[in-house]
């Protein structure tokens, strides 16, 4: 219990002077988006993280909630004239009904099978926003999402997008690290240990299972209408089966069941392509190969993995 | 058989199965068992390897439905509720392998058993209301409590699949008393354990007597179950071969022929 305490306190002590820093020194609106991006894919980690790290239920079909959300912002504020705040709720609304009406007879499937289940659920919604053109404008996509602003405050600027978005993730790792140490928290990491003991000791592991899966579909949402109003403009790509996967490997890469991990995760491959543009036409190729090697020298993933390092330093050293 | 009649001295049984049939497929796991456990008592049910134990505890506690007959807990039906539900009523069980929740503390084991004497749920969670941080500290002690009672408190806060087996098996116990049941199943709980470990848990499985547990013991090793049960029955090819004392069961000839096979006995066991 102390040392947990300790490495979270220590965790928050990196965590917070390092946004709030790196939020005056960089200047470039490029690269200060780069660390808004990493921020909406820890929002989508995170969320999904509590599905298939805590809860142990895979989820192959996520981008479908993600883009949910920046598809039911962008028609209300393009077509309906709905200032974005009004949008939010209504976004995460539609998001956890749909999340409900998918889970309810999803998650009866276990394993692999809720795996592909979840995969076709994702190549749907895909479908969908690209064939429902007078609704969704189609492969060509949305124009002219308005941009988030809050009185005085104008988030168009780069800078304060960056804030907005960070101040949305800390809230949620504090929820969600609340969440995993109390009872409900408890249930969850019973559920993936095994689910026929959770059950025998009074955990309605259908009902539990269905809310943690809303409750990241609506993570997911948050990230899709932080994005949708980020760059003003999106399309069906950016929500297709590969975004699924890129966050499931998120979750894996950072360290399952692991809040910083999710938070690792996502900021290591938002960034691993970007400082990769040097190799050029070698990109996917150096890309694909530092995921195989960490996830055959880390297994557990990156948190994990480098827990061991640094203990076993201490370790020889004493 | 049928149920023995009660004098009006007698507690009423806090379990009555009354005609329980289940079959797998071509399989009669289980055939018209009737049977009532009394509040406060050991009953032991004991038989050969496929016998039907284990498919009559997974009966009881939901997990499969009786093809027919019906289960009462207090005279209330108990039978075709979903499994969690029961728990609430008071049953809680162990299992054969043991289940525990592996990649965490045997603290949290213990604390996940208290789900259903707790409310906290997600919003309380997230927003550490003060009635849910008062609430987590005092399942926390009572967890502590518990570990002690079973005798492993000092390992609280290992990692419950590091510890050894036999503390395993103390653990598991634990959770089930921290769903304050009034029936506890405890599926071959001595099974894997030594002499010295089996001695010690019958008496820990006199002690949760003591407190007013009434106890459903499935077990393999004979001299644990001759010497805590109250009650014993004898199941053999998914029917009651004989019901009684442990005296009674010991002397009986069908009871031995079931297990030792003798021909001469054995049109008795299959009719």
């Amino acid at each position: 219990m102390k040392p947990e305490c300790f490495k979270n306190r220590l965790y928050y002590g990196i965590f917070l002077p390092v946004i709030a820093v790196s939020g005056f020194v960089i200047d470039s609106p490029y690269y200060l988006q780069v660390l808004t991006f990493i921020g909406i894919n820890t929002l989508l980690t995170i969320g999904l993280n509590m599905l298939m790290g805590y809860a142990g239920q895979i989820s192959l079909g996520h981008a479908a909630f993600y883009g949910i959300g920046a598809y039911t912002t962008t028609i209300l504020t393009v077509h309906f004239d709905f200032s974005p705040w009004a949008a939010l709720p209504c976004t995460l609304v539609v998001t956890g009904m749909v999340a409900f009406l998918v889970g309810l007879p999803m998650l009866k499937l276990t394993g692999y099978y809720l795996g592909m289940g979840t995969l076709g659920f994702g190549m749907i919604v895909y479908v969908l926003f690209r064939e429902w053109s007078h609704v969704t404008g189609g492969s060509s996509g949305m124009v002219g999402i308005p941009s988030l602003s809050l009185g005085p405050v104008s988030f168009s600027d780069s800078r304060n997008y960056f804030y907005l978005v960070w101040m949305i993730v800390l809230v949620c790792i504090v929820f969600c690290q609340r969440l995993i140490q109390s009872r409900v928290g408890r249930a969850l990491r019973s559920i993936s240990d095994s689910e026929n003991a959770a059950k025998a000791l009074g955990v309605d592991t259908k009902d539990l299972k269905l809310k943690i899966f809303i409750l990241s579909a609506l993570f997911a949402a948050m990230a899709g209408f932080l994005y949708a109003h980020l760059v003003t403009f999106i399309s069906p790509g950016s929500f297709d089966f590969m975004v699924s996967i890129r966050m499931v490997t998120m979750v894996v890469i950072g360290g399952m069941a692991s809040i910083w991990g999710a938070l690792l995760g996502a900021s290591v491959l938002t960034l691993l392509p970007e400082c990769l543009h040097a190799f050029a036409d070698f990109e996917m190729v150096v890309y694909g190969l530092i995921l195989m090697l960490i996830m055959i020298f880390m297994p557990r993933g990156l948190t994990r993995g480098l827990m061991d390092i640094y203990e076993r330093s201490v370790s020889k050293q004493i | 058989m049928s149920a023995p009649c009660l004098n009006r001295f007698e507690k009423p049984p806090l379990l009555r199965a009354d005609s329980i049939s289940k079959a797998f497929g071509g399989v009669q796991a289980l055939l018209n068992v009737s049977f009532e456990v009394s509040e406060g008592t050991i009953l032991g049910i004991i038989g050969p390897n496929g016998a039907g134990k284990t498919t009559l505890f997974n009966v009881i506690t939901s997990a499969y439905p009786p093809d027919s007959g019906q289960l009462f807990l207090d005279r209330k039906k108990i039978q075709n509720r979903k499994v969690h539900e029961l728990v609430r009523l008071g049953i809680a069980r162990t299992f054969q392998n043991v289940e525990l929740f592996e990649n965490m503390t045997a603290l949290e084991n213990v604390m996940v058993g208290q789900y259903t004497q707790t409310r906290c749920g997600i919003f309380a969670a997230a927003a550490r209301l003060p009635w849910a941080v008062a609430e987590e500290k005092q399942a926390r002690e009572e967890a502590m409590a518990l570990l002690s009672f079973v005798g492993i408190a000092q390992y609280a806060e290992n990692r419950s699949g590091n510890l050894p087996f036999g503390w395993q098996r103390l653990l598991e116990i634990a959770r089930a008393l921290a769903a304050k049941p009034r029936l506890l199943l405890l599926d071959e709980p001595a099974a894997g354990l030594n002499a010295v470990e089996t001695r010690r848990l019958g008496n820990l499985i006199e002690r949760i007597r003591h407190q007013g547990v009434t106890i459903l013991l499935v077990e393999h090793d004979m001299n644990l179950t001759m010497t805590i049960c109250d009650r014993i029955i004898v199941l053999n090819y998914g029917k009651i071969l004989a019901h009684g004392t442990p005296e009674e069961i010991q002397s009986n000839p069908a009871v031995m022929a079931a297990y030792l096979g003798t021909s001469e006995v054995s049109p008795l066991i299959y009719d």
